[in-house]
């Protein structure tokens, strides 16, 4: 078996065992969806009721419901690791710990896709924005948006699960740091909805490819370091 | 007792004549700035911040740069003083970094008619602020060996993000200054007068921050010090 393979295998049998944990309790995933329709919802309130303003102001709810929701989901899923030592447990069965991180990424990945997929209709109702014909590109905005706030979230999870105020640090290394991927995902699918083209925020699709690439690069090079004993 | 004289020596600061150049350098920066330099023509008296302002900044990005160089070696080579130069660093960034926005505001207020304005330079730094004290918290527990490791993490992934930062705030208004100092070309907007001025009070603030930076660092090394003492004592103790 090839070094290669072994990788992929463990990541997947990683990726499969939260999956499968997260199916039977479904404890992630409600957590992040119920705090997203909050977040929505709350914004709804403090914004008024001008249709033009609300549609302004639409994209920039959506990705800050997404940044919180990964916040979310990403401490219950370290609280989770946490308990009784499991992370230990994995770490001890790797080969290649950048596997248990890709894993760990995926998984977040995931859960934030099936999160946007359930909040997008909501959104769209309680936002009076039309979405059908833009679909396609604003998939591909939330797919590039989605791996960068998961690689980097999960790496600083993962830094915090052993500190203690982990629930109160880990907003504060998180947030700051994915600046620059919120503003050009903010932007990107404001233009969207004010009807551009993939063609026309294509430097926001490049920033966020960048950011995604960069810190996924950068977060296989370190994280030896984060779980090192 | 050799042991004991060797815990109470004092800490080794740089030589005195270190001390005394730093402050020969500032107090010329002070008389080059309040006497020296000639006062602006369209923006008058206030001006002359521009000299604490962008010093000030330059120093913070030059504090920013050593966290990130010395986070790097400390996960490479595993050396308590890289992680005490980056964690002193850092706090120093931090310190030249809310000058930068005290002054900031003090000097846009009256030349742009507002405190605060959402430009990228503005706003990159607000974030770099935030993205180090973010750092400094993770490292209140300055002795604890895993969370020098994590603030290393953070202090890569914060100086790499700041390319990354800047670039995705450009694209908003823009109404900060254009870099003088330096214009394309290798030429400078400033005067000579005010050149000097400014190359004064950058040495000066650069001397300080080396000066603070070493200082700091003795203060860290006494705390692993006390530490390692303390585990000693407790060893002794109780087994």
């Amino acid at each position: 078996m090839s070094a290669n393979s072994a990788f992929v295998r463990q990541a997947s049998a990683i990726l499969a065992k939260d999956l499968k944990t997260e199916w039977r309790a479904r404890e992630v995933f409600t957590s992040m969806f119920v705090f997203t329709v909050l977040v929505v919802v709350v914004f709804q309130f403090t914004i008024g009721s001008n249709p033009a303003l609300i549609r302004e102001v639409a994209a920039g709810v959506l990705w800050v419901a997404l940044l919180f929701a990964t916040v979310i989901g990403l401490q219950r899923a370290v609280q989770m690791e946490g308990e009784e030592d499991c992370l230990q447990g994995v770490l001890l069965a790797v080969q290649d710990r950048s596997a248990l991180f890709l894993a760990k990424a995926l998984a977040n990945m995931i859960y934030l896709v099936v999160v946007s997929g359930c909040i997008l209709p909501l959104f769209a109702l309680w936002f009076r924005v039309d979405l059908t014909a833009s679909l396609p590109a604003l998939g591909v905005i939330l797919g590039l948006g989605i791996v960068g706030l998961s690689v980097l979230g999960t790496l600083f999870s993962l830094i915090v699960l052993n500190i203690r105020m982990r629930e109160v640090m880990l907003p504060l290394l998180f947030l700051p740091v994915s600046v620059p991927l919120l503003i050009a995902a903010v932007y990107a699918t404001d233009d969207l909805i004010d009807g551009r083209t993939l063609a026309g925020v294509r430097d926001y699709l490049i920033l966020m490819g960048v950011f995604d690439v960069v810190f996924l690069v950068l977060a296989l090079l370190i994280f030896d370091y984060v779980v090192e004993e | 007792m050799a042991g004991r004289e060797k815990v109470g020596r004092p800490v080794n600061l740089w030589p005195g004549w270190y001390a005394a150049l730093t402050y020969v350098a500032m107090v010329a920066a002070l008389w080059c700035i309040f006497v020296y330099a000639p006062t602006e023509k369209a923006q008058g008296i206030v001006q002359r911040i521009f000299y604490f302002h962008v010093s000030s900044a330059m120093t913070m990005f030059v504090a920013f740069f050593v966290v990130f160089v010395a986070s790097i070696v400390f996960l490479w080579k595993h050396g308590d003083w890289w992680d005490q130069t980056a964690m002193s660093a850092a706090e120093l960034g931090v310190l030249f970094c809310t000058l930068v926005l005290i002054t900031g505001p003090i000097w846009g207020r009256p030349i742009w008619g507002v405190w605060w304005t959402w430009d990228p330079t503005l706003t990159l730094t607000l974030v770099l602020w935030l993205i180090y004290v973010a750092y400094l918290m993770l490292r209140a527990d300055a002795t604890d060996a895993r969370r020098a490791r994590f603030a290393a993490i953070l202090g890569i992934v914060g100086f790499i993000d700041v390319p990354l930062i800047r670039w995705s705030i450009e694209k908003w208004r823009n109404l900060h200054p254009e870099p003088v100092v330096i214009q394309a070309g290798g030429t400078t907007g400033l005067p000579p007068a005010m050149m000097l001025t400014f190359l004064v009070s950058l040495a000066a603030f650069l001397l300080l921050f080396l000066f603070l930076l070493r200082q700091r660092m003795a203060i860290a090394r006494r705390r692993y010090e006390l530490e390692a003492l303390r585990q000693k004592v407790d060893e002794a103790l109780f087994g």
